[in-house]
């Protein structure tokens, strides 16, 4: 136990070294933040507090409505955001406004440092805003397509809710009314429903299954490739005299393994870090928090985390032992090759039945796709997320991934064990057989 | 005494379209230096790699320490450096030697402790923290050979330990070697240089082909192999000697070595003959001993030319 134990250590200590997993681990985190943070940076201009000057040419005091209006709007949802807007009203009777508007004109569009107290826009309210709802704006900002709905909104609001005023409809009614519909969206399938807004099980079904796809790939080859190292630096010899074979196998599997999962873990924490601290990104980088939310972060339920972990691993060692036993057969990574597209092939398989099983969560497929242990580690957490699954369907799926697991890393141990000192020409699948039948 | 530290008995190990060891029975008994000789390709490192349990034999049994549990279970008491030298080469070399010594089973603590003491007594204190692959390879062989000493096995077996080293290194070698004898381990090493074996062992056999061609102590063996031997050392004129050298009356054998021979007499032959003869032809001789035969004329009688031929050995290296 302990010698296993020190191959998982070497394993571990050694792969997490290399500056190659340093690069990796930290460039990934960096990657989704600059991914988070570019295009919202890129689509909202300044998200900071405008300076709107209201020029009130209207007799009802629509200005001073529209100001409170626009005073109410926060750059963020958080409680101690800054106002959106900082509004200054002119009033202005009749004839006047178009002056007031035009030396209001001449002090807009400034950089900020130059002119503090340049005005960032000109809102001109007159009484024939109120019948034919034209506004006309003057501002610096009138590009950012999504400040200028911003305003629109707000606008129309007041607009509606001084005419509705007029009428003699209560103010109390009207702001209820003029509340705006919330779609809430549910997932059903067959009828059922899953508890699970749309965008969400399609994010998290999908996250999931290219995790996996990605680290029994990317670790599953370091596993054959380094045991390829390990032939052709003739460590394996020494190696031999004092280990088995399935410690080796073992030791190596759940080493590499283990430095995949904590940078997984890395990669992880970063993106929920990324998705639950964006506001507090977004005020770093200067930005609303809205404009963030275009980012979709999963979620996880707990049974669902344990459920995906659970088969992660199972599937991870069930792969990285067959990776091994690859590994031992060969010589070259080249010679790798051959037998590891056929890997390779069943796991694109186990990958793409995640999509056709995101349509279909409680179809045929998935039931059988989740008894094949190869493909159970895809598809399982896949249906847990989507369907509810009968526990004795889980408790099979997990006891056969298990049986093919011991059987595998048996199967791969018989391998390894005369594979490893095999140098020179490449075995035929008849030999391999005998390899193992030995 | 108690059963013997290795014994071979009757092993055939064969390999595809040969028989790499065929029926070979050694005995290693506790304590002292043991020799296994044999030229390339004579089955010395399959032999090894069967006693190690790297390989299983096809027919026969092998027993450690009278055990017959197999090497891996008693590695704790084995140390094991094999013909093919091989270090993870991006590792440091002191995390090297821990991760080895841990593999045989003692603590980490313990195996950093051992691992600085024998780098300090290699000489290679300052290259702990460096990485296996910016050592130079006598250096590398070097800190292998303390892999495999690290946790004080009883019994030290060493495929062609002194190959590839410089004479210096060679030699720290050597001394460590004979005192882990001295200090009561047992230490098995194959060799094809005689001359390294001869004044080393105390016990030897040698094989060629994969059979056993002749064992025992040193002494014995060249006690057994018999007859009279003469070494040569010319300076001049060693022309004229030829035809007297070549007379089959008077020399069995000789092995030439151009300025110098060692030659087995004849039987019956007298050496005293032979020196009147080499005298009055006006031959200028710097040596004329009568001495034991050297394992490498014997190694050479009993081998053969043929031996030196290394048979074809596909797949696993011999």
């Amino acid at each position: 136990m302990n010698k296993i134990l020190a191959v998982v250590r070497r394993e571990f200590v050694e792969r997490v070294r290399t500056r190659a997993f340093l690069i990796s681990t930290i460039m990934l985190p960096v990657f989704i933040v600059l991914m988070t943070v570019l295009p919202a940076l890129m689509m909202s201009g300044s998200e900071h507090t405008s300076r709107i000057a209201v020029v009130d040419g209207s007799t009802g005091g629509l200005g001073a409505k529209v100001s409170r209006a626009l005073l109410g709007e926060k750059l963020t949802d958080a409680p101690d955001a800054q106002a959106r807007y900082s509004v200054q009203v002119f009033p202005a009777s009749g004839g006047q406004v178009a002056d007031v508007r035009d030396s209001l004109i001449a002090k807009t569009g400034f950089s900020r440092r130059g002119h503090a107290d340049a005005w960032n826009g000109v809102l001109v309210l007159t009484d024939e805003s109120l019948q034919d709802g034209k506004v006309p704006y003057y501002g610096d900002d009138v590009g950012a397509t999504q400040s200028m709905s911003k305003i629109q909104r707000t606008l129309s609001q007041v607009l509606a809710t001084v005419r509705l005023g007029k009428s003699g409809v209560d103010p109390g009614v009207v702001v209820h009314a003029m509340a705006p519909a919330d779609l809430q969206t549910t997932k059903v399938s067959d009828g059922k429903l899953t508890g699970q807004s749309g965008e969400e099980s399609f994010a998290v079904a999908y996250f999931m299954g290219f995790i996996l796809y990605l680290s029994i790939l990317i670790y599953g080859q370091q596993t054959m490739t380094s045991v390829i190292e390990e032939k052709t630096s003739r460590i394996m010899e020494v190696l031999a005299s004092s280990l088995t074979p399935f410690q080796m196998l073992l030791g190596k599997v759940l080493g590499v393994g283990s430095a995949g999962l904590a940078q997984m873990a890395i990669w992880g924490g970063s993106v929920f870090v990324v998705g639950s601290q964006r506001a507090h990104l977004a005020s770093l980088f200067g930005m609303s928090s809205d404009a963030m939310q275009g980012f979709p972060v999963p979620t996880m339920a707990p049974d669902l985390l344990v459920v995906f972990l659970l088969y992660f691993m199972l599937g991870f060692l069930l792969y990285g032992a067959l990776y091994a036993a690859i590994g031992a057969m060969c010589n070259t990574i080249q010679e790798t090759q051959q037998y590891a597209v056929f890997i390779t092939i069943v796991i694109m398989i186990g990958f793409f039945a995640v999509f056709s099983l995101i349509k279909d969560p409680t179809g045929d497929l998935g039931r059988t796709m989740s008894f094949i242990p190869f493909f159970a580690p895809f598809v399982m957490p896949v249906r847990w997320s989507m369907t509810s699954v009968p526990p004795m369907e889980l408790a099979l799926s997990l006891g056969l991934m298990v049986a093919t697991l011991l059987a595998c890393v048996w199967l791969a141990g018989r391998i390894y064990r005369t594979g490893i000192l095999m140098y020179g020409k490449k075995p035929s699948w008849k030999e391999v057989l005998r390899w193992i039948r030995a | 005494m108690s059963s013997p530290t290795v014994s071979v008995d009757a092993v055939i190990k064969r390999f595809a379209g040969h028989t790499a060891v065929n029926r070979l029975s050694l005995e290693v008994s506790p304590g002292g230096i043991f020799g296994l000789l044999g030229p390339n390709g004579a089955g010395k490192s399959t032999t090894i790699r069967l006693i190690m349990g790297i390989l299983e034999p096809d027919e026969g049994t092998i027993s450690l320490f009278g055990s017959r549990e197999g090497s891996r279970k008693l590695s704790a008491r084995i140390g094991y450096l094999p013909e093919e030298r091989g270090l993870y080469k991006k590792m440091k070399v002191l995390d090297h030697l821990i991760f080895l010594g841990e593999t045989k089973g003692i603590s980490r603590s313990d195996a950093r402790k051992r691992a600085h003491a024998w780098l300090e007594r290699l000489g290679l204190s300052d290259w702990a923290l460096k990485k296996v692959e910016d050592l130079s390879k006598g250096m590398q062989q070097k800190v292998q050979f303390a892999g495999a000493l690290l946790h004080d096995p009883e019994l030290v077996i060493l495929d062609e330990p002194f190959s590839g080293l410089d004479p210096v290194n060679a030699q720290g070698m050597k001394d460590i070697v004979v005192e882990l004898a001295a200090a009561g381990r047992t230490v098995l090493f194959s060799t094809h240089v005689m001359e390294q074996a001869e004044r080393m062992c105390d016990r030897i056999a040698i094989i060629a082909r994969g059979e056993k061609v002749v064992s025992g102590t040193v002494a014995q063996v060249k006690a057994d192999f018999g007859g009279r031997h003469v070494a040569l050392g010319f300076t001049h004129d060693k022309q004229r000697a030829e035809k007297i050298l070549a007379d089959r009356s008077l020399v069995a054998s000789m092995d030439d070595y151009g300025a110098s021979a060692e030659l087995q007499m004849a039987e019956g032959a007298d050496p005293e003959q032979l020196l009147a003869l080499l005298v009055r032809e006006g031959v200028g001789l710097r040596r004329f001993e009568i001495v034991e035969p050297s394992l490498n004329a014997i190694f050479i009688a009993k081998v053969g030319a043929t031996a030196a031929t290394a048979v074809a050995n596909p797949g696993v290296a011999a």
